[in-house]
């Protein structure tokens, strides 16, 4: 469904994406792990289209995303919730709902999905009125996470989820992942977390250094050593 | 009490006139974190375009009206292109002072064209009525009253509609504002505009009350729209009226009590006292994170 | 020399003290639109002590940066916890408050049948210094080089010591520098003192350059103006300020026959050069570069 070929990335000089090639399948959970500094962010900014690419392509369904502006690409059917959430957060929790929505028409629609939103995420709805700046971080995630669906992606991009959550809502996020999944979406999720991400995932990939290193799915590599590549960078560990 | 009062109501009256130019500064403000130094002389440039229709198309109050307002926003127009669309987020100052420039390019520009030191402009309506004791003069209620609805108008657009909450999206996060969709670029750009026009109405009310215009006008404008927003609070549209409002009246008053010397000194006691009590200004938050750290100016 | 070039290089060199105020401040992440005060301030001092108490030009010019540089640090206290825009505004409001207060300012002595000395919104005239100690302009323009380059190899010293490196850190990150174990609050102080000090010197030496002061020449133009050398000369050295003056001043006296377009040019010309360089012409990577080509390369 979403296929990335030969992607390349550069900050000046440096190339964070090295020539990044993979692929999410329509209707599955699919993980991006590796250290920090691997280039996992810089891969959702690009897809996104925050970044340029300088080389390489982004399709989905055949249908080229690269060099369209983050507001074609989301009009197409691609939402990434962003790394630390970035809500707005001197707007009320209704608002922010409402501004994932900026790309649709129809305000009965609009206003059905976003009861959908608090149905699901029933933290959501009674803090519908609050300032989100005031949430606390999990739910502030889940605000993203509501926030990103109000366009209807055809994918989800989230790009490290969990960062600085306590376990217990880490699960809740989890769970809300294999939920949304359940009920058809497509998600791409990049994480840290190997443990709880190899739980969820129908196929992974590993990234370091600006590279995809491996692909599989979840079975084929043993936890420890996906844990220890993905954490430690370490290609030595693989042989 | 009497004079007192009169000079509430002359404060008032020319408050209104610091309330709208802060009204547009603020606008830009808000949606760019970026301050923008040309704002006072793109107004200019409208105005002079205006004494041209006057001068030469013997155009009336309202075609000078409409010339000065179109002026203004194309000058704000290519200052946004020039010194805010090509800057990097980290480029804060450098596109203050490149504002700073082209300021100093649309003076001169301005002074070619119409070389004189003043021009008529023509006035928009100059009877007066006594209310009591009070004297009030008709152009500066009309000025007040346009303060009053724009405010009220832009307050209505930025939380009643689509547009607002794309411009406030921007206001709260720029990158999230990209990721649900919002095309930051036009709405910046329009917000751009919108701030030029209300510029434009503001230039046009003052100096139509001042039946003349002089190429002081530009850096007058920056100032008192600068100092007022920041009494008010930056980024704040309650800010930017009782600001501009609050400017006028201290005006006034220290003129009468103080003489015409101490009215301006008066202005900037009071401004520097707001921002060593209050940094935030009147109606503003506390300076937020980034902006504390003087990143994005 | 001819007396015009000399007249020009002198504005040009005094003019570089007040950018070098604001570019050391902008060195500390501290945007100022106000370091015009303290050249005013500096300017009404020195020209005091000569032409009124009949001080020796060295004595009032080191009252002149003295006096700022109290002046400055008294301000930088209540600015103390403003950044970004609000600072700038707050040091343009001093400023033009200076400026206003000069206005309404009289000290007037009757030195040889005639009134001498600050006469409010009419200036103050008849700083002879130079005239009366038969000082040449060639003489009076090695003055104030030399005190500038003295002042260059402050800022090139200052590079290199812990307190350059303490300035640049504070600029960077307030938060981090204290962090650090810098004493953020003292270390601003400082620099808006010597920051002063810096302008206050050059204010003395415009003074009796021009002999002649008036409020209106301290105004918001020329804080603006200083503040805009070190972005257009760049912000990697000291000589970048330097280089901005130069290019402001020194071209724009050079084309002449440009007179009515200078500023359409000159403006359009530092808009542009802002887009592809927004740390201006020397910036740190400039400077790097300029290093590393002047330095003979060494084997590893």
């Amino acid at each position: 469904m979403l296929d990335v070929a030969d992607l390349v990335t550069a900050y000046g000089k440096i190339e964070a994406l090295k020539g990044v090639s993979l692929r999410v399948e329509s209707g599955r959970i699919t993980c991006l792990l590796g250290p920090n500094g691997a280039g996992k962010t810089t891969l959702m900014m690009t897809i996104a289209g925050i970044l340029q690419p300088r080389r390489g392509t982004v399709r989905l369904d055949g249908q080229e995303l690269t060099g369209l502006t983050p507001a074609r690409i989301v009009a197409q059917g691609v939402a990434l919730v962003p790394e630390n959430r970035l809500v707005f957060p001197q707007m009320s929790v209704h608002e922010n709902l409402l501004a994932g929505a900026y790309q649709r028409r129809g305000r009965g629609e609009i206003a059905s999905d976003v009861e959908r939103m608090y149905a699901r995420f029933p933290r959501l709805q009674e803090r519908r009125a609050q300032l989100a700046g005031t949430l606390s971080g999990g739910e502030q995630q889940m605000l993203a996470v509501a926030r990103a669906l109000m366009s209807r992606p055809r994918v989800l991009l989230m790009d490290e989820p969990s960062l600085g959550l306590a376990p217990l809502v880490v699960a809740e996020i989890f769970r809300i992942v294999g939920e949304l999944n359940r009920d058809g979406t497509t998600i791409f999720l990049v994480e840290q977390n190997a443990h709880m991400a190899l739980q969820v995932a129908h196929h992974f990939y590993l990234m370091e250094q600006g590279r995809v290193t491996f692909s599989g799915t979840p079975g084929e590599l043993a936890e420890d050593e996906v844990v220890q590549r993905a954490y430690l960078g370490a290609r030595r560990a693989a042989g | 009490m009497i004079d007192f009062l009169q000079n509430t109501i002359d404060g008032v009256m020319t408050g209104a006139s610091y309330a709208l130019l802060a009204l547009g500064f603020t606008l830009i403000f808000g949606v760019m974190r970026r301050l923008n130094l040309s704002y006072g002389p793109s107004i200019m440039v409208g105005a002079y375009l205006g004494t041209l229709a006057h001068l030469h198309l013997a155009a009336g109050p309202l075609g000078v009206a409409a010339v000065t307002v179109a002026g203004a926003v194309l000058a704000g127009l290519y200052v946004e292109r020039l010194c805010f669309a090509p800057m990097a987020a980290g480029a804060g100052i450098a596109a203050m002072v490149s504002s700073f420039a082209i300021w100093m390019q649309l003076e001169q520009a301005a002074i070619l064209v119409l070389p004189r030191h003043t021009y008529p402009f023509p006035p928009l309506a100059s009877a007066t009525a006594w209310l009591g004791p009070f004297l009030l003069r008709l152009d500066q209620l009309i000025m007040l009253a346009s303060a009053l609805v724009l405010a009220l108008g832009v307050q209505a657009l930025l939380y009643g509609t689509r547009f607002g909450l794309a411009l406030r999206a921007i206001i709260g996060n720029p990158t999230a504002a990209h990721l649900v969709g919002i095309d930051v670029r036009r709405a910046t750009v329009l917000a751009f505009a919108l701030a030029s026009a209300v510029g434009g109405v503001a230039g046009f009310l003052v100096l139509a009350s001042d039946a003349q215009v002089t190429p002081m006008f530009g850096m007058w404008a920056t100032m008192k729209g600068l100092i007022a927003m920041m009494i008010g609070g930056l980024g704040s549209i309650p800010g930017a009226l009782v600001g501009g409002l609050l400017l006028g009246v201290v005006e006034a008053q220290s003129q009468w009590y103080l003489g015409p010397q101490l009215r301006d000194l008066a202005a900037y006691v009071l401004l520097f006292a707001c921002l060593v009590w209050r940094p935030g200004g009147l109606f503003g938050a506390a300076p937020v994170r980034d902006l504390a750290r003087g990143r994005s100016l | 020399m001819d007396d015009y070039l000399v007249g020009v290089l002198s504005n040009i060199g005094v003019v570089s003290f007040v950018a070098l105020s604001a570019y050391l401040l902008l060195l500390t992440g501290a945007i100022s639109f106000g370091q015009q005060a303290f050249f005013a301030i500096g300017a009404y001092a020195a020209g005091v002590a000569t032409a009124l108490w009949g001080w020796p030009l060295a004595a009032a010019l080191a009252l002149g940066a003295a006096v700022s540089a109290a002046a400055a640090a008294a301000v930088g206290l209540p600015t103390l916890r403003l950044h970004g825009l609000y600072f700038a505004v707050a040091t343009l409001a001093f400023a033009e408050m200076v400026r206003l207060l000069f206005e309404l300012a009289r000290y007037q002595v009757e030195i040889d049948g005639e009134l001498v000395g600050p006469n409010g919104a009419d200036g103050f005239r008849g700083i002879r210094y130079i005239f009366e100690h038969d000082l040449g302009p060639l003489q009076f323009l090695a003055l104030i080089y030399g005190l500038l380059a003295a002042v260059l190899i402050g800022f090139m010293l200052m590079e290199r010591s812990r307190l350059g490196v303490a300035l640049r850190m504070v600029g960077e990150d307030e938060v981090l520098a204290s962090l650090n174990g810098i004493a953020v609050a003292r270390l601003k102080i400082l620099a808006a003192g010597l920051a002063g000090a810096l302008a206050g010197l050059g204010g003395g030496l415009y003074a009796h350059l021009t002999t002649y002061v008036e409020p209106r020449m301290f105004d918001v133009m020329l804080g603006v103006h200083s503040l805009a050398y070190g972005l257009i000369g760049g912000l990697g050295t000291a000589f970048g300020p330097l280089v901005g003056v130069l290019i402001d001043i020194g071209l724009l006296e050079s084309i002449r026959p440009l007179a009515g377009y200078r500023m359409i040019v000159f403006g359009g010309l530092v808009a542009l050069l802002l887009i592809a360089r927004p740390r201006g012409l020397l910036d740190e990577a400039a400077v790097h570069w300029l290093q590393r080509a002047w330095r003979p390369r060494r084997r590893p």
